[in-house]
This record gives C-alpha cells, sequence and structure tokens, in this order.
C-alpha cells in the first residue's frame, strides 16, 4: 500500500505529480532520459516518494527495479524526505586529510543529528559525499549548490546561522 | 582458422570466443556469468586465461579467436587466479552445499570442483536472508554471487522485467521491483530466473527435501497448458510415481522459457482427486464398476438406441486438452463404428471463426508463421488477445521483439497488460472489430499504402473488395468503434508503411457474433497489404488449448475428415472406407456442438460422449446447458477428474493424463510434439484410444488402436497434411504441417510466393453487426470474459496443483474506476454480478484495466464462473457462442476487505 505524499515545501502533492508528469512527457522520447527525469523529480519534491518513482517507471517504460536500481546506486537521490538545505560534505581523499571528520563532527553535535538524518524544523539533512572533484578547495562542503571551501570546524555555526536567517519568521510564513 | 589451448591445436570458427572453442573441446573453464541465453559480460572473471602475447590474463568469455593464438587455462597462474575469484566468490556470502537444493547441479560447486577449492580461505559472512515470500521461488541472498543472470534474463528474455540489481558497493544485491519481497512484487513467477542461476541462490520451493537431481528420471514431454506447446523435461521420482519438477527444454517454441502454469502447475497428475475407477450412476449416485461392466453398459446403450433411432442421435465431442491419438480415435469410433459424423469438439467454442474463416480467405484454417519469426518483424498488430496471462511464452517473444526495436500496436477494450509494451494502444469498442478493421483497410487503400501487386496477382476479386470498403471512411468506423479518427489514421498509417507486419490475434476476434467475420476481415488486411508468405509476417492466431490446433486436423469436426477433406467429398469416404475397412461412412455433415445440445431437448440426441471437455461449466448459459444434458437419455464422460459435466453422466471413465501415455500435440504454429509416458496412471484408468477399440471390438469393428503408436500410424495413412511424420521424427524436435511425406522437412510458412492453399486469396465482403444482447437500462453493463495467467479452462489441472489457488484463489470482478465509484464498489467488496440467465456472487476488483461500462471475469472457478452469465447467441458460421459481450446489471452486496492494487502491470490484485 502506498504512503501519502508529503513534501518538504508543503506543496499540493497531487499538482506536483501532475508537474511531474508533464516533466516525464517533454523528456521521455530522449535516450537517456531515466536520470535527468528523476533528478527533476528530486529536484520538485525534495526527494523520489513513491508514486513519483511508479510515474517514472510507467511513462518512460523503464522497469521499476531499473529505476529503483538508479535511485538505490547514486547517492544524489534520496527516498526519505530531506531537508530544505542538504548539506554534503566531501569525504573523498585529499578532504579527508584536510580533517573533514572533524566538520561532520562539529555539524552532528550542532544540528544534533546522524549521518543522512534530518533535522526537525526539516531545515537540514547531513549527508557525505565522495569527492566533489574540487580538491585544491579542501576541505569542502556543499549546502545546496552552494561550494564551501576551505572549511574549518570554528566556522560550522556561522554557517549554519546564514541559512537559519534567510527563513522568513514564522508570522510570515502564515500569511 | 587454429588456435592452441594447452598446447593442443584446435578449429576455431570466425566468431569464436576462446571459451567456446574451449568447451567445444571439453576443454573446463570456469564460468559464474557467462551463459549463451544472457550474453557476456566479462564481469565474474572466473573464466580468465593466459594468452600469449597479451598482458595480464583474459576473460575467456568475451576473448575472440584470432589466428594462431596460443592460450593457457591449466598453468599455475591461471589457476590460481581462477582459484582466487571463485575463492572470493565463496567469500561473499554463505556457500554451504549440505543442504542446498542446487548440490550436484550448482555451477559454483563444479567450479570449486574443478579447482580443489575445499573450502573458502577466508571468512564467510552468512546473513541468513532469505525471500520466501514467493508461492514457488526462493531467493537465498547468501548464495548470490551477483553474476547478474536472473536479472538479464527477467529484462531481456522473458521480459517480466521484476528482477534489478539495487544498491551499491558490497551492499549491491538482486531484488524484486522496488526492492520489496518477491511475493508482493509484480513476479509472475514464470521461475526462468530459477532455471539460469548457476547456485543455490533462486531454488523452487515445491522441489526443496524432495530429493538430489541425480536421483530423478528425466523425461521430455510437451506442455500440457495453452496452445503454445512449451517443451519441457519432468524431473520424475520413479518410486513415488511422481513429477517433482519441472525444467524448460532448450527447444523450439519456447527455448527453456515456460510460465508459472507450466513450470509449477504438474501435480495435478497425482491428485488423489484423480478419477480411477469407472463409475456407473446407479439409483442418482456414482458407484465403482469394473471396465467390462462400464464398457458392455455403453455398448448395450448404443446398440439398442442407434438401432432403434439411426445413428445420428449419437454425438461425441473431442478435446483440445486430448492428444491427437485420442481425438483421431473418438472420431473415428463416432464415424466408422456408430457411422455418424456428429463429432465435434471446444475449438466450436473458442477458434472455430478462425479455421472457418481462414480456410475460406486462405484454404488452410490455421496460423500461417512460427512464433519465433516474431522476432523478426517489423510492426506486431495484437487484436483481441491477452496475451500476457493466455499465452506467457508467446509474449516473452512479442516483448522481446519490442525491446529489439519491433513496433506494436495493442488493441482491445480492456487495457490488457501487453498494451504497457506498445507503441500505440487503441481501445475500441467491444464487439466493434469490423468497422474497425474496414475502416483501417480503407484509409490504407485511400493512401495507396496497399500492396497493389500482391492483391491483383495473388487475389481474386481485389476490385469487389476496393469498391465496397467505401461504405467504411474512417470517420464512420471512428464513430462505430468509438476509436478517434486521428488514432485511426495513426494505426492505418503505421499498417500501411511497415515493412513486415504480423497480425496476431486471439479470443478477443472469434468469440462474437461475428467471429468469422472478423477473422476474414484480418485475413482482408493483410491480403490489402500483401504481408503473408513471408518470414515475420501472417495472419496468427493464438490457438488456446495444448491441442485445440491437433484437435482440429485429426478431424473431431463435424464436417471434415483428419485430412481437412470434406466429409461430403465420395471419394474421399471410398478412399476411407477401404482403409479403416468398413462400410456406408456418412456423407451427411454432422451436428455442431451446440446443435447436438440443443437436439438433446428435442429428442433428436440421445446419446453423447463427452471426453476431456466440461460441457456444462463451457458451454455459454449454464442453466440452458443443464436443461440440455439432462434431457439426454445416456451421457458417458471421460476425463481425469469430476467436474461440473460429470454429475450428469451415467457413465464415467476414467481417462490418463498428458504424462501417462505417449501420444503427440500440435501447437498453435502446427508443430506437432511429442508427449512421454513418465508415470504410471491412477488406478485402472486408461486412455481414450484403449477405451475406443475396446467399444469398437465390443460393436463389431476392429479399430486398430493397440497403442498411441499405432493410433497415430493408422491416422498417418490417410492424413495427408501429416503423413511425414512419424513419433521416430520427432523425438527431438516438432515438425510443422503440411508435411505429406517422411523426407519433408515440414511448413514454417504457409502461403509462399503468392501461392495460397485454395489458389488464390479470397477477399470476403464483411458488414459491421452489432453484438446480440447491447447493453440496456436493466442490464447495463457488457460482461466480457476471458482467461487469467494463474488458472486453465475450468480449473480441474490448476484448482488441483499446489500453489496457484493460494495465488489466486477465488474468481474476480473486475470493474473500471468510474463505474465503481459511481457504485460505491472498492476492491474486495461482494458484488451480485445478474444477467438475463442467471446470477452470480463475486468479489469485485477495481483496475483500470476494464474501461467504463464494461466488466469481466472468467470461467475458471466451479463456484461462480462467467458462464452462469453469458448469452447463448452464435456466430452465424461456425456456431461459436459470444462469450465475449453480454449485458449484465450488478449490485453491490456486501463490504469487504479492501485490496490495493500497485503499480500498473496486474496479473493480480
Amino acid at each position: 500500500m502506498s504512503k501519502p505524499l508529503k513534501c518538504a515545501c508543503g506543496s499540493d502533492e497531487k499538482e506536483l505529480l501532475v508537474r511531474l508528469e508533464e516533466i516525464i512527457h517533454s523528456m521521455k522520447d530522449k535516450p537517456g532520459a531515466l536520470i535527468p527525469v528523476l533528478q527533476a523529480a528530486q529536484s520538485l519534491f525534495g526527494y523520489l516518494p513513491e508514486e513519483a518513482i511508479l510515474k517514472v517507471s510507467e511513462m518512460l517504460r523503464e522497469p521499476l527495479s531499473k529505476v529503483y536500481g538508479v535511485i538505490t546506486f547514486y547517492s544524489f537521490f534520496s527516498l526519505k524526505p530531506r531537508g530544505k538545505y542538504l548539506i554534503r560534505v566531501c569525504l573523498g581523499t585529499a578532504c579527508y586529510v584536510q580533517g573533514a571528520n572533524e566538520i561532520i563532527t562539529a555539524l552532528k553535535t550542532q544540528l544534533g543529528i546522524e549521518i543522512g538524518e534530518t533535522t526537525k524544523d526539516k531545515l537540514f539533512t547531513l549527508d557525505v559525499g565522495r569527492c566533489f572533484g574540487a580538491c585544491g578547495l579542501a576541505p569542502v562542503m556543499m549546502v545546496n549548490d552552494d561550494v564551501h571551501s576551505w572549511v574549518k570546524s570554528s566556522q560550522i555555526g556561522k554557517i549554519l546561522k546564514t541559512y537559519e536567517r534567510k527563513q522568513p519568521k514564522k508570522e510570515e510564513a502564515t500569511v | 582458422m587454429k588456435i592452441t589451448i594447452n598446447n593442443n591445436i584446435f578449429e576455431a570458427q570466425e566468431n569464436d570466443t576462446v571459451l567456446d572453442v574451449a568447451r567445444r573441446n571439453d576443454i573446463y573453464i570456469p564460468t559464474l556469468c557467462y551463459h549463451v541465453k544472457t550474453g557476456q559480460t566479462a564481469k565474474c572473471r572466473a573464466c580468465v586465461v593466459d594468452v600469449e602475447g597479451m598482458r595480464g590474463m583474459q576473460t575467456s568469455c568475451n576473448l575472440k579467436v584470432r589466428d594462431g593464438m596460443n592460450v593457457h587455462t591449466d598453468t599455475k597462474e591461471v589457476q590460481e587466479a581462477q582459484k582466487m575469484v571463485v575463492d572470493l566468490m565463496l567469500a561473499s556470502g554463505y556457500h554451504n552445499c549440505l543442504a542446498c537444493e542446487r548440490s550436484g547441479t550448482c555451477e559454483l560447486q563444479d567450479a570449486c570442483y574443478h579447482l580443489g577449492i575445499e573450502k573458502s580461505t577466508y571468512k564467510d559472512a552468512p546473513t541468513g536472508r532469505k525471500d520466501e515470500s514467493s508461492e514457488f521461488i526462493v531467493i537465498d541472498f547468501d548464495k548470490c554471487i551477483k553474476c547478474g543472470r536472473c536479472v538479464n534474463i527477467c529484462n531481456n528474455r522473458v521480459v517480466n522485467e521484476v528482477l534489478g540489481f539495487g544498491y551499491r558497493g558490497k551492499e549491491t544485491e538482486i531484488m524484486c521491483d522496488d526492492d520489496v519481497a518477491m511475493g508482493l512484487s509484480t513476479c509472475v513467477q514464470c521461475g526462468e530466473c530459477v532455471q539460469i542461476c548457476p547456485t543455490g541462490a533462486l531454488t523452487d520451493k515445491k522441489s526443496r527435501g524432495k530429493g538430489r537431481d541425480a536421483q530423478f528420471e528425466k523425461v521430455d514431454t510437451t506442455c500440457p497448458y495453452c496452445g503454445t506447446g512449451c517443451q519441457l523435461t519432468l524431473h520424475v521420482d520413479k518410486a513415488k510415481n511422481k513429477v517433482v519438477r519441472v525444467t524448460g527444454r532448450d527447444e523450439w517454441p519456447n527455448n527453456g522459457m515456460l510460465c508459472v502454469k507450466g513450470r509449477y502447475g504438474f501435480e495435478f497428475h497425482a491428485s488423489p482427486k484423480r478419477l480411477q475407477y469407472p463409475l456407473i450412476k446407479k439409483n442418482g449416485k456414482h458407484e465403482q464398476a469394473t471396465w467390462d461392466e462400464a464398457l458392455d453398459l455403453i455398448t448395450e446403450k448404443i446398440k439398442t438406441t442407434v438401432g432403434k433411432y439411426g445413428p445420428d442421435v449419437f454425438s461425441a465431442l473431442g478435446s483440445g486438452r486430448i492428444t491427437n491419438e485420442n481425438n483421431y480415435a473418438i472420431q473415428k469410433f463416432t464415424r466408422a463404428v456408430v457411422k455418424t459424423n456428429n463429432i465435434d469438439h471446444c475449438a466450436r467454442t473458442c477458434h472455430a471463426p478462425t479455421v472457418a474463416g481462414l480456410a475460406h480467405a486462405f484454404g488452410s484454417g490455421a496460423a500461417t508463421n512460427s512464433v519465433d519469426e516474431i522476432l523478426e518483424t517489423d510492426l506486431i498488430f495484437v487484436i483481441g488477445s491477452n496475451m500476457t496471462e493466455a499465452h506467457p511464452v508467446v509474449s516473452y517473444y512479442v516483448k522481446q521483439a519490442v525491446k529489439n526495436g519491433s513496433r506494436m500496436i495493442v488493441c482491445d477494450p480492456r487495457r490488457v497488460d501487453i498494451a504497457h509494451w506498445a507503441n500505440l494502444y487503441v481501445p475500441l469498442k467491444v464487439g466493434t472489430d469490423v468497422p474497425f478493421l474496414n475502416g483501417l483497410i480503407n484509409e490504407i487503400i485511400q493512401n495507396n499504402w496497399h500492396n497493389e501487386a500482391f492483391m491483383k496477382n495473388n487475389t481474386e476479386n481485389p476490385e469487389d473488395l476496393k469498391e465496397w470498403i467505401k461504405e467504411y471512411p474512417v470517420e464512420k468506423a471512428s464513430e462505430i468503434c468509438g476509436v478517434p479518427v486521428e488514432q485511426m489514421k495513426q494505426v492505418a498509417k503505421l499498417l500501411g508503411t511497415a515493412e513486415k507486419v504480423s497480425v496476431i490475434y486471439c479470443l478477443g476476434i472469434t468469440e462474437h457474433t461475428t467471429g468469422t467475420d472478423n477473422v476474414k476481415t484480418i485475413a482482408n488486411l493483410q491480403m490489402v497489404l500483401g504481408h503473408l508468405g513471408k518470414r515475420g509476417c501472417g495472419v496468427n492466431p493464438l490457438r488456446g488449448q495444448n491441442n485445440v490446433q491437433g484437435a482440429c486436423d485429426m478431424g473431431a469436426l463435424p464436417n471434415v475428415y483428419h485430412n481437412y477433406i470434406s466429409v461430403k467429398d465420395e471419394k474421399t469416404k471410398e478412399k476411407i472406407e477401404k482403409h479403416w475397412g468398413v462400410s456406408g461412412l456418412s456423407l451427411k455433415e454432422g451436428y455442431k456442438l451446440p446443435t447436438m445440445l440443443h437436439k438433446a431437448t428435442t429428442g433428436d440426441t440421445k446419446i453423447l460422449f463427452c471426453v476431456g471437455d466440461n460441457t456444462v461449466q463451457t458451454e455459454p448459459n449454464m442453466a440452458k446447458t443443464i436443461q440440455e444434458v439432462k434431457a439426454l437419455e445416456f451421457l458417458v464422460v471421460i476425463d481425469i477428474f469430476e467436474n461440473a459435466t460429470t454429475d450428469f453422466a451415467d457413465v464415467i471413465l476414467p481417462d490418463v493424463c498428458f504424462n501417462e501415455d505417449f501420444g503427440t500435440y500440435s501447437n498453435l504454429d502446427r508443430r506437432v510434439h511429442l508427449l512421454r509416458k513418465a508415470v504410471n496412471p491412477p488406478g485402472e484408468a486408461k486412455p481414450t484410444w484403449w477405451i475406443m477399440n475396446e467399444l469398437g471390438k465390443r460393436l463389431g469393428v476392429d479399430l486398430k488402436f493397440t497403442s498411441a503408436e499405432a493410433t497415430w500410424e493408422d491416422m498417418r495413412a490417410t492424413g495427408t497434411i501429416m503423413g511425414g511424420i512419424t513419433y521416430e521424427r520427432i523425438q527431438h524436435k516438432g515438425l510443422q504441417w503440411p508435411c505429406p511425406t517422411v523426407t519433408h522437412p515440414g511448413t514454417p510458412i504457409l502461403h509462399t510466393n503468392g501461392k495460397f492453399t485454395r489458389g488464390k486469396g479470397l477477399f470476403s465482403h464483411t458488414q459491421y453487426r452489432s453484438q446480440a444482447e447491447m447493453p440496456d437500462k436493466e442490464y447495463p453493463f457488457v460482461l466480457s470474459t476471458g482467461r487469467r495467467l494463474w488458472h486453465y479452462h475450468t480449473g480441474t489441472q490448476t484448482r488441483n496443483s499446489i500453489g496457484l489457488e493460494n495465488i489466486f484463489p477465488e474468481e474476480l470482478l473486475e470493474i473500471s474506476p468510474v463505474d465503481a465509484a459511481r457504485m460505491h464498489i472498492k476492491s474486495g467488496d461482494m458484488v451480485k454480478a445478474t444477467s438475463r440467465r442467471g446470477e452470480i456472487t463475486v468479489k469485485a476488483w477495481v483496475t483500470e484495466r476494464s474501461p467504463e461500462g464494461v466488466v469481466w471475469c472468467t470461467f475458471h472457478f466451479r463456484e461462480a464462473h462467467a458462464n452462469i452469465l453469458t448469452n447463448d447467441a452464435y456466430d452465424n458460421v461456425t456456431e461459436t457462442p459470444e462469450y465475449k459481450a453480454c449485458a449484465i446489471r450488478i449490485e453491490k452486496v456486501s463490504e469487504g476487505v479492501e485490496t490495493v492494487s500497485r503499480g500498473f502491470r496486474q496479473a493480480r490484485p
């Protein structure tokens, strides 16, 4: 039985599915559409809910096991709802040597979550990556599409604050 | 070219791999991912060899030979490398052979044996993880070596697209769909993955603990289910007189592939419910009797009744489920002993319009091309066939063809599962095939897409067709069949511009009051396009039962002998009389099945012989059929189980089943296959040929049936189309008729070079006639009927085999979400379906397969089956009932536990 759809940004789930259908429709005749479609779905929902996966499989006529295989192969895809900001710390060789682990420890402590988890306010999800290809900037972490280079564990608090500040105040949010 | 392996020189061909040459010359190289069916992946690296002049070890499974290549497979280095690979494989799971089902046939075990590995050097890491949720298949993840064969075969050969690889790195594992338990997935349990798995990771649940492979006798035979005629091997426990396992044989038409029924539906042969002794009805109860008592009683009855009223009060039914020999026996008995042509069989209820329609148009009433040619076609046009359920193995080929680039159009009122793979799905209204196809033909001719040369040179009356087809402009056709004009034009263009078109149809075409017209219109279409007599083309009806083609071929029909020559032909009569050693064969065509039954109520049919038919449950309007059967003076049923018809029988005779005697079946592409005896029949069960021979003796005619083969030889002497097919010739591989002489290679394609069996092809003028019973205010739904993947015929075989009944235990009435919402019906609720003829109470299944206004169910379940409701309206030419359309109403009876369907491919909820 399928689970009810939830999405990080709170948009109506049915509306999102319709938008996904449009996206798939526009891309489905191109060869190799599966990964771009899944990326689009992930950006749309913030993760890949069951309905979206079934829809992608049906409309692209790709076996469900193949779609799911791709999703579970790439760390970019998530089967669980993610926070508004996805923090990914590079664990490639250069970053590891330059102290990526300390950054992870700092993040875990300050956010109060483990790797793969999301904060209660759905703001941050903590994850790790394998070499972002920016070894000259090591250690590197990414928050959504922002790249933070030469990060020190002492800077973590300040970085997190900048994203927290971007949030609308509660009163505004309800308007 | 020549290559050297281990200092010996061997002959090699252009495209050989090193492995091919090694295997041909009995040089063992371990291969765990490579399989001839799934191809080279060079993934497991167990097949590495050393090649002089090449750096590092080479994988032999994908290494093409070069002239003068010098290969070593037995050096210390190579052995060490192979050993390392296999050793690591052992360490990746838990490979303990002690209680493994695969022990003895395991390729990993073989590799260890050859490499001398007794146990893994590394620590093994058992997780104990197994998936036993499936009814028939067990996955033991500890024994999986991730070779990928099962994933490949599931996606590329049977194209059921269930298995895949999930996750990454050392967490990689095989999974079903989105990593759900196999039993909950869309897996249709064809078992192909089990057959190809090199280790004990995928095994059959049924044969678990029943014995090691080596202790079973292997008997090659033919599947007793649908008309595909799959070749299989029975693994028989001789001591227990039981089949333990079934595997597919790598032979046409199935190349090792099977469906769930063929692979797992075999226990019925050993069911304690089998009929074992003759039974005679005394005081309303069936009592055990001796063969002599039963046969004497029948003899007496035939003598007195036929003596008094003449031979035509006797009728007999052969069957599409029994062998050619037994059909021949019953028809010869009816004609030579009783001297009537009142012989028919269940093709009347399914493909009689095919026989009549195609014989009319082409001169031969059978599929024109072979199953394997599906892979070579350009455009597959499927109309009225739920092939993923009714002919699963044919559907594998169709899906493979689509995967390899063929295009497919699926036309069906229901969104049958094969539509998922189609380029175009065309939902037309029930019973509007003639206007739909005529509209397409018109559009094709309008656009000059027709094959003018073919029409002119190879057909009799092309100008007539061009004239009358003008009555069907695509707009008018569209209005009748409910397919938008644009879509019709699209279909016409696809058909008209494709290089090779193969039309595949099934009972959606024939089981209508316009059945014969539907078939004739399909013939028209292919003659207009000129796609006949060539590879990958043709008109290909999917014959329903295992031997329904053969039952027709054997002359279990009221109008023709076993060589399709009319009973009205004096010369044939004389020839056959001479061969059979009798005189006075009837020149009058016999009654067709429905007429035989109708005539019971007027006293014109008094004795009915019914072999393997279960008439009461298979004929439309059961209440009427029961009246007719009751009105008979004497009913003899020869069958393997009690069923809805045996209740009314005066004498029941126990028959043998598919693995208890020799014999032959003819499949849907006219291929005659051999059946072999694997076990002894239960109790005193006897083959039909023996019964007929005994009755013949008692009635003074020697029918010469001393064995199944003798019966076949007797047929062969006068059966010209099969005259060249002997048991000897079909020991390993079937032969396709026409095969007139013992040196003839058989005929895969009919009507080659534009020469039809009848000379020139004949176009028929077909007109739209609506279904006999249209929905109205009182009965607003159209009921259509069909078959399910998990069951066969009236369920006597599948419901007496273990497991299929667990998967699909009761009939479900399929209803569209729109209708269901309107009537507040959800899946699982009980509903009452009522027609003018009866009512059934069944569970509802809300599914998008059903279009609005159409509901659907099958006749598999005696408790609640479609034929209580169906309409006894018949095709005007062949008397085939309109099973595909009658009017019913539906009421909700009670709430049930909701079952939720997931996904879009649905062999079950």
